[in-house]
């Protein structure tokens, strides 16, 4: 059986991908921080006991940032695969963070090479990586050979990893994939995220929970998938003859103001009566204009985004009320309105 | 008076950066690390002058890789200008010791950043960025606007420290500078950097105190000038109204192998000889050609380098070839240096 180790499994890459990989017969281990909360929120419905002879899914504790316990997970679980999706991930929230995110973001791809390459494992690699390493643009589309341009410690941190994932491939021969995924989201994205927080505030404004919904900039254009699609495109990198780098993206650009415009329509809401904007959420240095040409993927993969942009947004909306309706009148649990910074 | 503190001050561009500010009448100070072994040479001189008169010179112990000891160097002497010169800086060893060197020569950069950030100090910051983010180069010759292809986990730690000095400047408005620097040598190179490993050799067999070299590849191909040039570059950049990015280099390429035989010829001696090669100090992924173009500095700074690559070479060769004689002779050390 394959076996396959996810960082970040608890986050919306990860939990699309373990779905995944289960669905093909891998055998998944997730690497998970401890932390007296429970965060394994997105992973629940996967999940079986440990002591079901039949789980084919499992936890183990460690850390980025311990570079021994990477060792000691690629001695124990001997994986096939890796894939690193695990990071400090808010661009925002970077600039509060910036060491933590160098470290975690950065310097935790390079742990998890080290701890291969001291290994001997006959083992692949995925990298993560942005479409935020090319910032401010240098070209629009932004494809594979297009210089990058970081304008965040989460982006500087990214082009760490990128840079480090070609150099053992290049020095070392390691099996190295980097995936420069553009925006990707879906109803399991994390609720700060600018296209949840919109999602999310829409369906508490329908049930009369709050009535504004605070934001940034609205004249930010990104490249916006759904991450189910993008997660089949990571393993389709590590199924290849030989490792390479891949941009994934739908090749379509959509500003935040006309992710509001098709959320808000979809509820029957006026977003102009509910949106406020709030200079706190505005990025120090911000990126313009994310637009990615996935023209390799789609030829040398054969890969291809499945979801819409309005499907995407009817579908992120959809769940949102549905999680919503189901606090109010199902469990009857607290009707304070869930609003993340 | 002026105050700078200058990470990797016992290092060859430290040593030859604290002269240079002294002499201008800066107050300077050195981050070290403290280390049971003496590490000072290169800046003993220094103290020794200092002194004799009132000290514009002190050494105060930290670490880049403990934002602690940065936060308080920066509190308790409130410097106007940061060159940050400190790193792991060999790139073969960067290959051994790579998450070491990310922390150091990448992450050290950023933690010093942020200290600023965090002091509300109005202070400049040099950052020492490196020819080798050019690495399989995709152009040539190499200048700013060269996008970036590190090879080495050294280079991508100076990628990292680059993008981080940038990312400050323009998000916070720091007055923060790269100096993305060819490589530049003197006597007070590393014993273990090529050019100084083959000046050190040629006065070793000079005086019969060994016979062989070994090296890696002969054929790698830089662009090199004397750090002394180089350290008045880092210090216009730091005197202009607006921080900006500028590459120093001579605009000349030669091989090891055209160091090597200068070295050995001017020292009256047959290369072929002596030298061995040694395949444990090829490079995992080797740098090809590396080639700077410094126009944006020559007319934006006016800087100029003096030193020609032969200059270089002789300097180099008659210092080690007196270190030597001084060993031998002076003080009865036997054995090779």
């Amino acid at each position: 059986m394959t076996k396959a180790l996810i960082t970040g499994i608890t986050g919306q890459d990860g939990s699309y991908l373990a779905e995944l990989l289960l669905k093909k017969g891998y055998e998944v281990f997730g690497l998970v921080r401890r932390s007296s909360s429970f965060n394994t929120g997105r992973i629940d419905h996967i999940y079986r006991d440990s002591h079901d002879p039949e789980t084919r899914l499992r936890l183990v504790y460690g850390d980025l940032n311990d570079a021994s316990s990477l060792n000691h997970m690629l001695r124990t679980i001997r994986p096939d695969e890796i894939y690193n999706l695990g990071a400090q991930s808010h661009v925002r929230v970077s600039f509060d963070v910036p060491e933590y995110t160098a470290e975690v973001t950065g310097l935790g791809c390079l742990r998890i090479l080290e701890a291969i390459r001291e290994s001997g494992l006959n083992c692949k690699f995925y990298q993560a990586s942005s479409s935020e390493l090319y910032g401010k643009v240098v070209e629009v589309p932004q494809k594979e050979t297009t210089p990058f341009y970081p304008r965040s410690p989460y982006a500087c941190a990214k082009a760490f990893a990128y840079y480090i994932t070609v150099n053992y491939r290049e020095s070392y021969g390691t099996f190295a994939t980097n995936g420069i995924l553009f925006n990707h989201e879906s109803p399991r994205r994390g609720e700060t995220f600018v296209t949840r927080k919109i999602t999310r505030g829409i369906a508490n404004i329908k049930f009369g929970l709050d009535d504004k919904l605070y934001l940034g900039n609205l004249d930010a254009k990104r490249d916006w998938g759904f991450a189910g699609d993008y997660v089949e495109g990571m393993w389709m990198m590590m199924q290849q003859a030989e490792p390479d780098d891949y941009v994934l993206a739908t090749g379509e650009t959509h500003s935040v103001r006309e992710f509001l415009d098709l959320a808000f329509d979809y509820a029957g809401l006026d977003w102009k009566k509910h949106v406020e904007i709030d200079p706190r959420y505005f990025r120090p240095a911000e990126v313009d204009l994310l637009l990615g040409d996935s023209t390799k993927a789609r030829k040398k993969l054969g890969w291809q985004p499945r979801v819409s942009f309005p499907e995407l947004v009817r579908m992120m909306v959809d769940a949102d009320l549905e999680l919503i309706r189901a606090r109010v009148h199902g469990t009857g649990a607290s009707t304070r309105p869930v609003r993340a910074d």
